[in-house]
């Protein structure tokens, strides 16, 4: 046996050695193909859409009626398979929208033939019927709840039993083929909005009943790409264009610049641009970059340790990465970082001034450098690009160890050390990833910041799972978190703080605050105007002087892009937006 | 040629009355040998450094844990991030400024506190398990051979992963996971040897005299065994320190504290720069004391019983 | 023969039912609870409730005495315990909790880039190691026999994290000779097989190695030296064969744990086989998935274990005679 193997191994190596540069990746030639990266999904089916990365994927394949223009700002919806607007009754009480004729689901096994039949609007109501069904246990209903006269029963019926999806609702109503009619209970301005979300896709019910609990694995819809591949799900998903698709077209409009930045080459071309998709699950920040580097990824966000070595001084591209061509983009995102804390526990609930010496202790100009001034220091919970952001206010506790001792000591823990034990105040500060090195770096900061008014953090590494279950429970002493709006009003930011949100719900603070709540509720059926503006400042005005979180940070979305790869612009919603790329494959071969 | 030395020690300690001049330890002679053995000395000296080393570090930790004040391997540093080696640190400073030094001194502490809690746990499973089941025999035996088949059947990175899971992260979860996972094969062995001791005259003989059966297992038996132990021991301890690297990576080691594994995970990603101070200080400092394990338990295995080099394949 | 054969195969059934004991402890008793987790936060307390129905998570653990008493004997059994029997007895595993896929479904898919990484690595680890060994056997006490000692261990107290970093950046970043990451063809497994190879290669020569020594210093090959047979006589034709019995153990032993798959090659270099499922299910907390891998992954073993001794009993008539 030896005798045979020796020469095997070393007619291995050889070929090993040989194997010469390995770096392109699989191309057919002629197509226009792109390569991404995504996280672990959840399947398909919209009614499951909770995170970012599967709404991302469900929204190449399943469209709603409503989306946001891509180059637009400030962001502004437009009719996607709807017709025109909704038609708004006077009480605001009636919305009536006219889908799109000519509309067909992609072909599939599903349909009777094979061939994709065309979209009615029943499709719709049966999507958001589906929604409502908690046999189908969607996390996304809560859009829903309350709003639409009958819906709520409908969904109350489906606890007990299999819900008859051919019984009428009264909200939800049918008027001909191609319109239907939404029956509200009370004034809704953000339903236009809540119809851009993904939980509220056209499903085809011929899909939806053939598949049943595998429905997720087998989307069929209207969209711009069909799944090719999904064998492996947590390594790559493969998408290709529609060839059914209803060809809508690169949008023509867009800011001042973007004519100037090329984005308006292609306006009028019908969508998608690209043939085929393919997105891995890279797990590995390290792995993504250097893949990246060598070409086989088109674009990449940049993380912290490298910052240093791509970005400059001056916030631009190292010679070296602008030699290849690569580019910059740099994006204020809608978005606020924070560290929460539990208003519902005994040490840090009841004590403003303890939170607020917390808040002073941070010194946000070290955050922002550790981070490479990726970041804006947060002073309030809404960003510098949503209306409401006063620009001229002076932050409410910046960095001051002075007056954070002063405010320690007025709340009872003079040095740091709780006077009835002699011991220092240790906080519980609960995370929601565990083997994430950045996250522990910058936590071992926060730690030294609370240090130099004598606090000890301890932190409590979970992953997400069990970190959401945790804040669910009310387990959490403090705990970190970020918040990214659904979609682009600012009335989003403030379901934060809102009583009635409590945990479970978005309110994972517990904040209560009867003032606060009245102005949100006043706030929520108002139609964008100065005078909700007014509102929102007061609101913010309230939540910062109660200091229920310590605001961190607004992150800015730094990515790089391949030369080769064409037509990106930095959207908050960013979902859809891969029937807008495009790659020179010319320039793609290294 | 072991077996008459081991019979020679075992009536002479279950009967103290009588003359050991003849008697020739087992340890001495074997401390012998490995004295002799200038690569064991040496490795044995290695094991040696890094135990006091370890030590230091404790009564570090220890210090300022009781006085409250942050240690100055966590103390932060911030204008000197990612600092080339110098004087003040030898090599170098990481993300946060801290003294990447001391970290790798500190990870000395969590590799000794994971080999040896780990050893704690996994021990004394498996020579009671191993001594009841070789000395009653029976349905004694048939259970716990049944308990270890169990044990021994599933996957071992999978079941660490998956107490640590269930059981919480850190120290704790690590070290229990480990511990119920490498008890097998000591168990074997004792057992084996159990079995054979149970009908050697010593054992006869103070059954005879009235020595109750606890008694003889763990006070007549036992010593007899307990080179296995050491041995055990030794070859054990890196493999705690190897396998805890892997579960720091993934996520599920030891929190708070710097540990070798998450110096490693957290160096991963400024490689491609070329900065490799810490990444290469947590690996050569694993390195040695592993190396020094695996030596040194060799030499060990070769003094006190050879043939248990091939017994049972993987014994540790 | 045949008693021999049918005592080693029924003994399997009260092993796999204690491995089915440990996973549930670990997961329905020890373990958490389940719908939570799965319906996420907005979900109400009735839904939780249906859905722990469903999943099989309400009731007594292990014997229901109270339905016993008020109802026909039999419903004894209707506990968390015996349903999970069942399940397992059917072989269905139930979904992912963070997907909401059929866990059978997964592990099929999974198999394929297992296998594919695994089955090389171990032949060329088994070949490589043994042709090390014998080379040592055959230079003993020279200084090849030393360096290659040394290498071994070395090799062996090297983490394996090092060994994949160094390849990955080395190999594949720098040199660009092969890819860094993925499952797209032939091309990206060369670099994880190399690596899983030569990190593996410490352990097994530096065993085999001693296995062979000690057949060396066995009185029988003196003997045939003594009759004036060659080294490589002795080497290939006595030695060989009577080391393949430690051998071949070690070598069954490992084959259920291919199928487990090396959870950090796959994971760095991205090979979407078991381990990589499995990494995902801890990293998301999916308990089911972990259930279901533990349970399969101690069969396997089982099963080869029981393959094991039978060849043995096979081949070493002392054996059968135990």
């Amino acid at each position: 046996m030896p005798r045979v193997a020796l020469p095997t191994f070393i007619i291995l190596l050889v070929c090993a050695a040989t194997a010469g540069p390995a770096r392109a990746t699989l191309m057919p030639s002629g197509q226009q193909p792109f390569f991404g990266t995504t996280d672990r999904i959840r399947g398909f089916d919209p009614v499951q859409a909770s995170d970012v990365y599967t709404v991302a994927a469900i929204s190449k394949v399943y469209e709603g009626l409503y989306e946001f223009e891509y180059l637009v700002r400030p962001y502004r919806v437009r009719p996607l398979l709807a017709e025109s607007m909704p038609e708004i009754s006077a009480d605001r009480l009636t919305y009536t929208i006219h889908v799109k004729k000519g509309v067909r689901f992609a072909d599939d096994p599903c349909f009777p033939g094979g061939k994709g039949r065309e979209l009615t609007a029943e499709d719709f109501i049966y999507s958001w019927k589906r929604l409502a069904d908690t046999h189908n246990r969607s996390p996304r209903y809560f859009n829903f709840e309350g709003r639409i006269v009958g819906l709520d029963e409908f969904r109350d019926k489906s606890v007990q039993q299999k819900v008859d999806y051919d019984k009428p609702i009264e909200g939800l109503r049918v008027l001909d083929r191609y319109t239907l009619q939404i029956l509200l209970k009370a004034p809704y301005p953000q339903l236009t909005y809540v119809l851009t979300q993904a939980e509220t896709f056209a499903v085809p019910r011929e899909a939806a009943e053939f598949y049943g609990a595998e429905f997720l694995n087998h989307p069929v819809g209207t969209g711009p790409f069909i799944v090719a591949d999904w064998r492996w799900h947590n390594y790559r998903i493969e998408y290709v264009r529609n060839p059914k698709y209803h060809g809508d077209t690169y949008p023509t409009q867009g800011e001042p610049g973007d004519r100037e930045r090329g984005l308006l080459v292609d306006a009028g071309k019908p969508l998608p641009l690209l043939d085929r998709v393919t997105e891995y699950v890279i797990a590995d920040d390290s792995t993504a970059w250097l893949k990246f580097l060598a070409g086989d990824l088109a674009m990449s966000p940049i993380s912290r340790d490298n910052f240093g070595a791509v970005v400059t001084q001056e916030r631009e591209l190292t010679p070296e990465l602008r030699a290849r061509g690569i580019r910059l983009d740099v994006a204020l995102q809608m978005a606020t970082f924070y560290v929460g804390f539990n208003m519902e526990d005994p040490v840090v609930g009841p004590n403003k001034k303890l939170r607020q010496a917390l808040a002073c202790a941070v010194d946000l100009k070290k955050w922002v450098k550790f981070y490479n001034d990726r970041l804006l220091p947060a002073k309030g919970i809404l960003p510098p690009n949503v209306e409401g952001y006063d620009s001229n206010a002076p932050p409410a506790y910046a960095f001051d160890l002075e007056r954070a001792k002063r405010l320690l000591t007025e709340a009872g823990y003079p040095d740091g050390r709780d006077p009835k034990t002699g011991r220092r105040l240790t906080l519980n500060f609960d995370l929601p990833q565990a083997n994430d090195p950045q996250e522990r770096q910058s936590t071992d900061l926060l730690a030294h910041f609370f240090d130099a008014i004598g606090i000890e953090l301890k932190p409590s590494y979970n992953n997400w799972p069990e970190f959401l279950k945790k804040l669910e429970r009310k387990q959490c002493q403090m705990y970190r978190l970020g918040w990214i709006v659904p979609y682009p009003d600012a009335i989003n930011f403030f379901d934060l703080f809102y009583g009635p949100n409590e945990s479970p719900g978005p309110n994972e603070s517990n904040y209560k605050n009867p003032e606060f709540d009245k102005l949100f509720e006043i706030a929520r059926v108002m139609d964008d105007a100065p005078e909700r503006t007014e509102r929102f400042r007061q609101m913010e005005a309230i939540v910062v002087r109660d200091c229920p979180f310590i605001f961190l940070s607004h992150p800015l979305s730094y990515r790089l892009m391949q030369p080769w790869f064409k037509n990106y612009k930095y959207h908050d919603c960013p979902y859809p937006n891969s029937k807008f790329y495009k790659v020179d494959p010319a320039r793609m071969n290294h | 040629m072991t077996a008459p030395v081991l019979d020679h020690v075992a009536t002479a300690a279950a009967m103290p009355a009588r003359d050991t001049e003849m008697a020739v330890s087992l340890w001495r002679t074997a401390w012998r040998q490995i004295r002799r053995r200038r690569l064991a000395m040496t490795c044995l000296g290695i094991i040696v450094f890094y135990a006091v080393v370890a030590v230091y570090a404790e009564s570090v930790y220890w210090y300022y844990r009781l006085r409250q004040e942050t240690p100055p391997y966590k103390v932060v540093h911030f204008e000197d991030r990612f600092a080339k080696p110098t004087l003040q640190h030898p090599l170098g400073t990481d993300s946060l400024g801290r003294d990447v030094l001391r970290q790798v001194i500190q990870g000395t502490r969590i590799a000794f506190e994971v080999g040896i809690y780990t050893s704690l746990i996994a021990i004394p499973i498996a020579v009671i398990f191993g001594a009841l089941a070789g000395f009653f025999g029976r349905w004694v035996d048939d259970l716990i051979t049944w308990v270890y088949t169990v044990f021994d059947s599933v996957p071992y990175l999978l079941f660490i992963l998956a107490i640590a899971m269930v059981v919480g992260k850190g120290l704790f979860g690590v070290c229990l996971g480990i511990g119920l996972t490498t008890w097998v094969g000591l168990c074997r062995l004792i057992r084996g040897e159990y079995l054979k001791h149970r009908d050697r005259q010593y054992v006869l003989a103070a059954k005879s005299l009235g020595v109750g059966n606890l008694s003889i297992i763990f006070r007549h038996i036992l010593p007899n065994v307990v080179h296995l132990v050491i041995i055990s021991f030794s070859l054990r301890f890196p493999s705690a320190i190897l396998t805890e690297v892997i579960l720091s990576y993934l996520g599920v080691g030891v929190q708070g504290e710097p540990s070798w594994g998450i110096m490693i995970s957290d160096a991963k990603i400024r490689l491609w720069q070329g900065y490799w101070y810490e990444l290469g200080g947590a690996t050569v400092a694993m390195f040695f004391i592993v190396l020094a394990f695996n030596l040194f338990g060799d030499a060990l295995r070769d003094a006190l019983d050879p043939k248990l080099r091939t017994a049972e394949a993987k014994t540790a | 023969m045949l008693a021999y054969i049918i005592r080693r195969t029924l003994y399997v059934i009260p092993v796999v039912i204690g491995v089915a004991l440990v996973t549930f402890i670990l997961f329905n008793v020890v373990g958490w609870d389940a719908a939570t987790q799965m319906l996420g936060r907005h979900a109400s307390k009735e839904e939780i409730a249906a859905l722990r129905q469903q999943l099989g998570l309400t009731g007594p653990k292990f014997f229901n005495f109270t339905a016993a008493l008020q109802g026909p004997w039999w419903r004894l059994f209707d506990s968390q315990w015996f349903h999970y029997m069942k399940q397992l007895a059917t072989l269905d595993f139930g979904r992912s909790f963070a997907s909401n896929q059929k866990i059978s479904t997964l592990m099929l898919n999974g198999i394929v880039p297992s296998l594919v990484l695994a089955v090389p690595i171990f032949l060329i680890t088994l070949v490589v190691s043994i042709t090390i060994a014998m080379l040592a056997a055959y230079y003993r006490d020279t200084w090849i026999d030393r360096s290659i000692v040394v290498a071994s261990v070395i090799g062996l107290s090297v983490s394996y994290l090092v060994y994949i970093m160094v390849a990955q950046q080395v190999l594949a970043y720098q040199s660009g000779w092969f890819p860094i990451w993925g499952f797209e063809s032939a091309k990206y497994l060369i670099l994880p097989v190399l690596v899983g190879v030569v990190s593996g290669l410490g352990s097994e020569v530096r065993f085999f190695r001693t296995v062979m020594l000690d057949e060396m210093y066995q009185d029988y090959v003196r003997t045939a030296f003594a009759k004036g047979c060659t080294q490589n006589t002795v080497l290939f034709k006595h030695v060989l064969k009577n080391a393949m019995i430690p051998v071949l153990t070690s070598v069954v032993l490992t084959i259920p744990f291919l199928y487990t798959g090396n959870l950090l090659l796959e994971t760095f270099f991205g090979i979407p086989g078991l381990g990589y499922l499995n990494v995902e299910a801890v990293n998301s907390t999916d308990y089911p998935v972990i259930k279901a891998t533990v349970f399969v992954g101690s069969v396997l073993y089982v099963i080869a274990t029981v393959i094991t001794d039978i060849c043995y009993a096979m081949v070493d008539p002392r054996i059968k005679l135990r």
